[in-house]
């Protein structure tokens, strides 16, 4: 590639990240003002939420000087200046549930959500690929119909239910796995190969939730694909068909799936929380849950914030990756 | 145990370095001098007492000038001796025991034990506390070893308030105690320092050498927090907890599993029905002393707590040398009572089978917190009992902040209840100056009788005149049934068989890593 | 193998879901339909009767599936679980379809800036995390059966906005439109007479797609404890209820449930896999299936 074509290449990419920021700020503003609206015109009294169970020996008047403390009695203006302010200079506040600095909290917990999204989209890639193209090579025959019917049955089952029924079979019954935790409980540590272990059922489980779609989509495109003219040159040319399925139809059928992974990012997440609560793994999804049964709206808010501004940022990644991939790609 | 994928692990360990920060190798689980390890879905929000963290002792981390004994009876722990009351009951001396040192290795003197109490006093510290403080006026060291408490009022059972845990001042001071890091990593005197705490996940505790009562008997602790009961009973029956507690109906397939025994722990700890004076239907005595009798108490503590737990008729335990025997009612529904009582004041069956009364439907709203299953479950069974007397109730599953408001006029299924002194509790739940005011006395209950019989019992120094009183009390409780009390439950506990050292106590409402049963684990072993 | 093999793979068919299929799937969702709008007739339930001498009971004749903690038919509540759940997904569904149906149709007939910048924001929104904005808005409207619906709705209502738009966009210069405007007739009466038409059957079908989607989040939800009251019997309530007899033996409490979730999605899915495998990909690409 020419140094020419290759600066026009990266200026193009600045001026998608610029136009994506362009409308990703106001999104945020805008999402951040709803949420706050939310937040204030919800009946939830934070000092009450602050003193927990502890609120039943707790008088109105120790209630008051706490909510005081707080300032949560201004104007509403008032609060939402302060909170975005607070927000940009890097303070999200303070959680009423669990007592600590947001800040803290999403810390200590980002890091395991995104270990298990990111193993478990890992393994969905890999997975999917590999079943996906092997269907549409086959297309038709036995292993295509069992894994259609099959991706089209597991799409229907909750991914809570599939998390129930693994512990159920592998740490119940067989007790091969863990069936909950992050580490060994007398772990001091978090040892790498402890927590591999921990993440096996939960990574496997929302794997296999969000498998079917892909499979089927990578099977469709594969086979596709298969009769591109190109492909189908390359087989009438005689190349052995391992290389025409990998070398030629995979490869065009790989480029819209990586948008693919951007765009059903939203979902991987949502199934996270859902198998966080059910493994009780200390990440972000379980934090967030808790929060809105606590209706701890700093942490729900800086959670629900967060974790937009990591997907918004991974549509940009894919987005630019896409446009790396195939050079035929305009970015606009 | 299956060995992970090479390829994954290679993966997870690289990107778990990139993720933290730091990483430290694994103990071995499970064997002898290992630590010993409890579950219990009770998180404290905060490690400091001056925050609630362990107010009546038990708390591990931290001693009080006062500790309970397994009959829960005062003994002296950082105080010398049990402190002295002056005749007039207004002033209260304590001793200091010499030599005790905190966690940091700071001696401990009275300064820290008036920082501790002034703190909770300080009106910026949001320590939900000070309305249990109330009679104390100040607090004094005129020397490094004697503390003086100066009272507003006369308080019979100021002592059981010393078991507040002491904070050394040193570590506090000057600081915003409501975020203090101090929160997290706290530091006491107790048996057990604070080795580490991953909110959520899990409290480890190292046994502290230096402790003043003799070093602990093993050497560490580990508090699992599982809030989810049924995560929890997988991971005790995956063999990962000496010590779990569960819902009573979890625990019973522990019975039969070889090297585990159940225990049953007697509480204070009780579940009734609020039904608030503001509402016409509620607000008839009628009513709720129908309600009062048609509730099958026996079937509550079968069906919906699988055994554990006995009938609840007042708000002062069976155990309580306070309890009047005279109080206790039927066991079994009483229906024929019941709708004697409402026939007898004037509601009379409906044509849709709800009784009426000058055109007033004999039907309310109950309101239980969404996320606890067993007051849902009580909901609906006192729902079930009410029908069967031409009572027409709505449950309703809402969250805290949509029930506070409407308790003034809603019924509410509420729990608490503690063993250590009859005014504790029950003088803000059922004395009328609390009327109202939140989540005291929230149906706005008042009683001339009542009154009298509670500001008796806390003024009274005479343990007889206390009983007296308290038996007037509960005795009018069960007169005008401002709540239709349910259950007293009994804690469950899951104890691993190679476990001793185990002693239940009676334990109150309030229980988490402080005053579970393991209140005293720093003598157990455990055998390999 | 040059012609032979092009002549073969070209021949290929796409595979559908089988006559056979649908019919199956067909019949469980007319069953299953009508038993729910029935039930109130001919199976009423009181949703806070309990009954404490029958708890735990294994299924049996009288009780098919079994009896859960509290001494409630499974079967009984399963059934009006269901119903709770397809009722929250319709009317979710048709929330989802109104709010998105109004932006599609600015978007598609005004053109231009608007479209632009609607589409923008729709891109945007689908971007975030569904289920995490729809705790949000449960927590702080607080849980309840019209904070479920409104969550749903707030968060699903994307395709529908992009189908209305892209068929409007397509159909703008087809000739019968641009005769029907050259006839003088109004912006609104195009959009009601000729357009609307057209883009009902692409409705129908968003909103049929959405309906398991709808179910899964207001399952999710309840799961979570974030749905509606949990004594009321939902679907995701009874799937949560059965965790703990999962331990305790008592299998059943939460098998039905959860097999009546799926079953039911299921037919869902294979019904509209017949109409959905004819849209073209891009559709099928925005539509996330």
């Amino acid at each position: 590639m020419t140094e020419r074509i290759r600066r026009r290449r990266l200026a193009g990419a600045g001026g998608v990240v610029r136009r994506r920021l362009l409308v990703a700020v106001p999104v945020l503003v805008a999402t951040s003002a709803g949420m706050f609206a939310l937040g204030a015109a919800s009946p939830i009294d934070p000092a009450q939420q602050y003193a927990g169970a502890a609120a039943f020996t707790t008088s109105e008047e120790n209630l008051a000087q706490i909510r005081a403390n707080w300032g949560v009695d201004d104007p509403l203006p008032v609060q939402y200046a302060r909170w975005v302010g607070n927000l940009l200079r890097g303070d999200l506040g303070w959680s009423t549930s669990r007592h600590e600095p947001v800040v803290d909290v999403l810390a200590a917990r980002a890091g395991w959500t995104l270990l298990l999204v990111g193993a478990a989209l890992a393994v969905v890639l890999v997975a999917s690929l590999l079943l996906g193209t092997l269907a549409a090579y086959r297309r038709g025959g036995w292993f295509d119909r069992g894994l259609r019917a099959s991706a089209y049955a597991v799409q229907s089952v909750p991914v809570f239910w599939l998390g129930l029924a693994a512990i159920a079979v592998f740490a119940l019954s067989l007790g091969w796995l863990p069936a909950g935790g992050l580490t060994d409980i007398t772990a001091t540590g978090t040892d790498p190969a402890d927590v591999a272990r921990h993440l096996i059922l939960p990574v496997g489980v929302l794997a296999l939730s969000q498998v079917p779609w892909f499979v089927l989509f990578i099977r469709d495109s594969v086979a596709d694909s298969l009769r591109d003219d190109h492909v189908l040159a390359a087989r009438a040319r005689g190349l052995p068909g391992r290389t025409v399925l990998f070398g030629h139809a995979l490869r065009t059928g790989l480029l819209p799936f990586i948008t693919l992974i951007g765009t059903h990012l939203p979902e991987i997440v949502g199934g996270a929380v859902l198998v966080e609560t059910v493994f009780s793994l200390p990440g972000l999804g379980a934090v967030t849950v808790q929060a809105a049964l606590g209706s701890d709206f700093p942490l729900l808010a800086a959670t629900t914030l967060a974790t937009t501004v990591v997907v918004l940022t991974a549509n940009l990644a894919t987005d630019l990756a896409y446009a790396a991939a195939d050079p035929r790609v305009r970015l606009e | 145990m299956p060995r992970p994928p090479r390829l994954g692990l290679a993966v997870s360990a690289a990107v778990l370095l990139a993720l933290t920060a730091c990483s430290a190798p694994t103990a071995n689980p499970g064997t002898g001098n290992g630590p010993l390890v409890v579950a219990t879905a009770g998180e404290p929000d905060t490690l400091n007492p001056v925050l609630n963290y362990g107010v009546d002792g038990g708390s591990l981390i931290f001693d009080g000038l006062v500790a309970r004994d397994e009959r829960n009876q005062l003994v002296p722990a950082l105080a010398e001796e049990l402190p002295s009351v002056s005749p007039d009951g207004q002033t209260v001396t304590a001793r200091l025991r010499p030599d005790v040192l905190f966690h940091d290795g700071t001696p401990l003197t009275a300064q820290d034990v008036v920082f501790t109490y002034r703190a909770v006093l300080d009106e910026k510290v949001d320590s939900t506390l000070r309305s249990d403080l109330d009679m104390l006026a100040s607090v004094d060291a005129p020397d490094e070893a004697t503390v003086v408490f100066t009272l507003r009022y006369a308080y019979a059972p100021f002592l059981q308030r010393l078991t507040l845990g002491i904070v050394p001042a040193g570590a506090l001071a000057g600081q915003d105690i409501n975020k203090a890091p101090f929160n997290r990593q706290p530091i006491g005197t107790g048996p057990y320092r604070v080795a580490s705490w991953t909110p959520g996940d899990r409290l480890v505790l190292a046994a502290n050498d230096r402790y003043w009562a003799g070093r602990p008997a093993n050497n560490g602790v580990v508090v699992a927090f599982v809030p989810d009961d049924n995560v929890r009973a997988q991971r005790t029956r995956a063999g990962e907890f000496d010590a779990a507690e569960l819902p009573p109906k979890l625990a019973t397939g522990f019975d039969a599993q070889p090297g585990y025994r159940v225990h049953r722990a007697p509480t204070a700890d009780y579940r009734g029905v609020m039904l608030p004076m503001g509402n016409p239907v509620t607000g008839d005595v009628a009513v709720r002393r129908a309600l009062h009798a048609a509730v099958d108490r026996a079937a509550m503590v079968d069906g919906v707590l699988g055994g554990a737990g006995e009938p609840a008729y007042g708000p002062v335990p069976p155990s309580s040398e306070f309890a009047d025997p005279a109080v206790a009612g039927t066991p079994t529904a009483d229906p024929a009572t019941a709708t004697a009582t409402l026939d007898a004041a004037g509601w009379r069956p409906g044509p849709d089978g709800i009784r009426v009364k000058d055109g007033t439907r004999a039907a309310f709203s109950l309101m239980y917190p969404a996320a606890d299953s067993l007051r849902k479950e009580l909901a609906l069974a006192v729902t079930a009992d009410a029908k069967k007397i031409g009572i027409a109730i709505t449950p309703e599953g809402l969250t805290w902040d949509a029930i506070t408001p409407r308790m003034k006029s809603d019924a509410l299924i509420m729990g608490y209840g503690t063993p250590y002194d009859p005014d504790f509790v029950s003088y803000k739940l059922f004395h009328s100056d609390f009327a109202g005011q939140g989540f005291f006395n929230p149906g706005s209950y008042a009683s001339q009788v009542t009154d009298r019989a509670l500001r008796d019992g806390r003024a009274e120094a005479d343990p007889a005149r206390r009983r007296a009183a308290y038996a007037t009390f509960q005795q009018q409780l069960a007169t005008d049934v401002p709540w239709v009390f349910l259950t007293y439950l009994e804690h469950t506990y899951v104890l691993r068989d190679s476990v001793d050292g185990v002693v239940a106590r009676v334990e109150p409402h309030e229980h988490d890593v402080a005053n579970s049963i393991w209140w005293n684990i720093h003598t157990w072993t455990r055998r390999s | 193998m040059s012609a032979a093999v092009l002549a073969r793979v070209r021949r290929l068919p796409r595979p559908r879901p089988g006559r056979v299929g649908a019919t199956v799937a067909g019949t469980v969702l007319a069953a299953a339909v009508l038993a729910c709008l029935f039930a109130p007739v001919l199976w009423p339930l009181d949703q806070s009767a309990v009954d404490l001498s029958q708890t735990r009971l294994a299924p049996s004749l009288l009780h098919p599936a079994g009896t859960d903690d509290l001494g409630r038919d499974v079967a009984h509540r399963s059934l009006y679980g269901l119903r709770v759940s397809l009722l929250v997904g319709v009317v979710a569904a048709l929330v989802a379809a109104v709010i998105g149906g109004a932006v599609g149709a600015l978007a598609g007939t005004l053109g231009g800036v608007v479209d632009r910048v609607l589409m923008r924001l729709v891109d945007t929104i689908a971007a975030l995390p569904h289920l995490l904005l729809g705790i949000f808005i449960v927590a702080m409207l607080r849980p309840s059966l019209g904070a479920v619906v409104l969550s749903i709705g707030l968060t699903h209502w994307l395709s529908t906005a992009r189908i209305v738009r892209s068929e409007l966009l397509s159909l703008r210069h087809r000739p019968f439109i641009d005769a029907a405007v050259s006839g003088g007739a109004g912006r609104l009466r195009v959009l009601t007479r000729h357009l609307l038409p057209h883009v009902l059957p692409r409705l129908a079908l968003a909103i049929t797609l959405m309906i398991p989607h709808a179910v899964w989040h207001e399952t999710a939800l309840s799961f979570l404890g974030l749905g509606l009251p949990p004594h009321l019997a939902s679907l995701g309530n009874m799937i949560n209820d059965g965790r703990a007899s999962l331990l305790t033996g008592a299998w059943w409490a939460s098998l039905t449930p959860g097999l009546a979730l799926i079953v039911v999605t299921l037919a869902l899915a294979t019904l509209t896999a017949r109409w959905r495998d004819r849209l073209d990909p891009r559709v099928r690409a925005e539509l996330q299936l």
